[in-house]
């Protein structure tokens, strides 16, 4: 379980984080939306230990990673796999050599057993036959799913996405949703998601958390999320065409204007 | 271990100049004293530089900083040896004393401009590109990726680097200055009518064993200071493709200074 305990951060004098309470639950899909500098990529940066609180904690499970330090936090961090927003991958290794990666640095596997997994992952992110290319030959969306083989291939317990499918078209967007919703399914993970594409965060999001000038303003199920009273969520779903009179509620994924 | 991902630091506006200027020598200090924990860092990783895992990266750095930096130091010495050669051997002509630019030639490029003249192509050339090159990982996420997978930047960045250049900047130092005495050989007989022979006996005669020592221990010296300078300016990036355009600046900019101030330093405390 992912627990926050009254985090408050400050860049400066701007509160970013305040007061953030929550938890997540082993296997849920939390969706974190927003919009741009709202606190969302701040609140996922905790999570990892990218930033500290200047005040309260963030656990995982019984320990609290925003004071782990040294090997404490490598062994804390074993739990995750993180997808950054770019995938941020290695230029100059080739796609199998990025995602193999982990495995080589962190593990005494052999040779065979890391590219038997490596294969393994790279299927499952439906990317088969490109272990020799280089990342400056893949599209966008490719590298979002390389990136998301290499968060999985230590089998991460916690996956975190950084804007999924910021800079995607519409049908490779769907694509990755489905991919994290894969992930969910097989490896029966903890996903935590960082959007600010409704659509997407509806169509994964087992919860859905609203941040706003770095408080929660809203936590509910999707079906609730949209007929949240909130004006400020309101606004945020009147901006992508999302209504309490779409078909969300019925389960089924259209816009409506 | 040393964090390389860092968080976004935001200072009050000073109250005035002085604590502007206050505020920069403590900055400095600090940023010195990362520096510092990164090289003892990189030092201690360099137990793993022969490692299956490591030796690959090891290579690479060896051939961009040795292999790739031949061409342009080439050029560099033998002209240097050329100017120094001319320039001392029309002065000593009025003497009748023109044999002398043997040992005038073999000790500067030996003691000064040989290591001086590399570190400044190194610092200009291998170290600006680690300084881009870990800037733009800093940009996009990728060293943050590294931590996060605890795997260490250090190690699987600096290291290599470090070992490359400080074993590469002493090789090269000498191969420069004996290519800086043989441009002043040629200018010698070819301008000054001084014999080949005559040239280098009067350069091997009166350089010392000292003079080479100094040298390549000059150079050892600027090549951990070229990479630990270029390798902190990289991670210090922030604000994206500008920031990466300032800490290459800035990497090149302090290598300079540093190479002159410590080449200074040196030279002071071993010929005293």
């Amino acid at each position: 379980m992912i627990r926050f305990e009254h985090v408050t951060k400050y860049f400066g004098e701007r509160t970013v984080l305040d007061d953030v309470s929550l938890d997540i639950e082993p296997g849920e899909t939390f969706v974190i939306v927003g919009f741009s500098g709202a606190g969302k990529s701040v609140t996922l940066k905790h999570i990892i230990r990218l930033l500290t609180p200047d005040l309260g904690r963030v656990y995982i499970g019984a320990e609290a990673i925003s004071e782990a330090t040294g090997r404490d936090l490598e062994l804390l961090r074993e739990q995750f796999g993180v997808l950054f927003q770019g995938g941020a991958l290695l230029e100059w290794l080739s796609v199998g050599e990025n995602v193999a990666l982990p495995l080589r640095e962190r593990t005494a596997m052999t040779d065979a057993e890391i590219e038997r997994r490596v294969q393994e992952k790279l299927k499952l992110v439906n990317l088969e036959g490109v272990m020799d290319a280089h990342p400056s030959e893949l599209s966008g969306g490719m590298r979002k799913r390389v990136g998301l083989a290499r968060a999985i291939v230590m089998n991460p317990h916690i996956i975190l996405y950084d804007e999924p499918t910021s800079g995607l078209d519409p049908v490779t967007s769907r694509a990755i949703d489905q991919l994290i919703e894969r992930m969910r399914q097989e490896l029966n993970v903890t996903s935590v998601v960082v959007t600010h594409d409704l659509f997407s965060a509806l169509s994964i999001g087992g919860r859905i958390a609203m941040i706003s000038d770095g408080r929660i303003i809203e936590m509910a199920k999707p079906a609730d999320f949209i007929k949240s009273k909130n004006e400020v969520v309101k606004s945020f779903l009147d901006a992508q065409y999302i209504t309490k009179r779409g078909v969300w509620e019925r389960g089924n994924h259209e816009t409506h204007e | 271990m040393v964090m390389i991902t860092r968080e976004p630091e935001f200072f009050p506006p000073p109250i005035n100049r002085l604590g502007q200027f206050g505020r920069n020598v403590l900055l400095t200090c600090r940023n010195a004293g990362r520096a510092l924990l990164m090289l003892g860092e990189a030092l201690l990783d360099l137990r793993f530089m022969f490692s299956q895992r490591s030796r690959p990266e090891v290579l690479h750095q060896f051939y961009v900083t040795g292999i790739k930096s031949l061409g342009v130091i080439s050029v560099v010495a033998i002209f240097t040896g050329m100017i120094l050669a001319l320039q001392t051997g029309l002065e000593l002509r009025k003497f009748g004393q023109e044999v002398n630019i043997g040992v005038a030639v073999m000790v500067s490029m030996l003691r000064e401009m040989g290591p001086f003249m590399t570190a400044l192509i190194l610092a200009a050339s291998v170290g600006s590109a680690i300084a881009a090159e870990l800037g733009t990982m800093v940009v996009s996420e990728e060293i943050a990726a590294l931590e996060v997978m605890s795997i260490r930047p250090v190690r699987m960045l600096v290291m290599p680097r470090l070992a490359a250049l400080m074993i590469m900047t002493p090789i090269l130092t000498f191969y420069a200055s004996m290519l800086g005495v043989i441009g002043g050989g040629i200018v010698g007989l070819t301008q000054l009518g001084v014999s080949i022979p005559a040239y280098m006996d009067n350069a091997v005669r009166y350089a010392e064993n000292k003079d080479l020592y100094v040298g390549l221990f000059k150079a050892f010296v600027f090549g951990i200071m070229i990479t630990i300078i270029a390798c902190h300016q990289g991670f210090s990036t922030t604000e994206g493709a500008v920031g990466v355009g300032r800490a290459t600046r800035q990497s090149v900019i302090i290598s300079f200074l540093s190479i002159l101030v410590v080449g200074y330093i040196i030279t002071r405390l071993l010929y005293e």
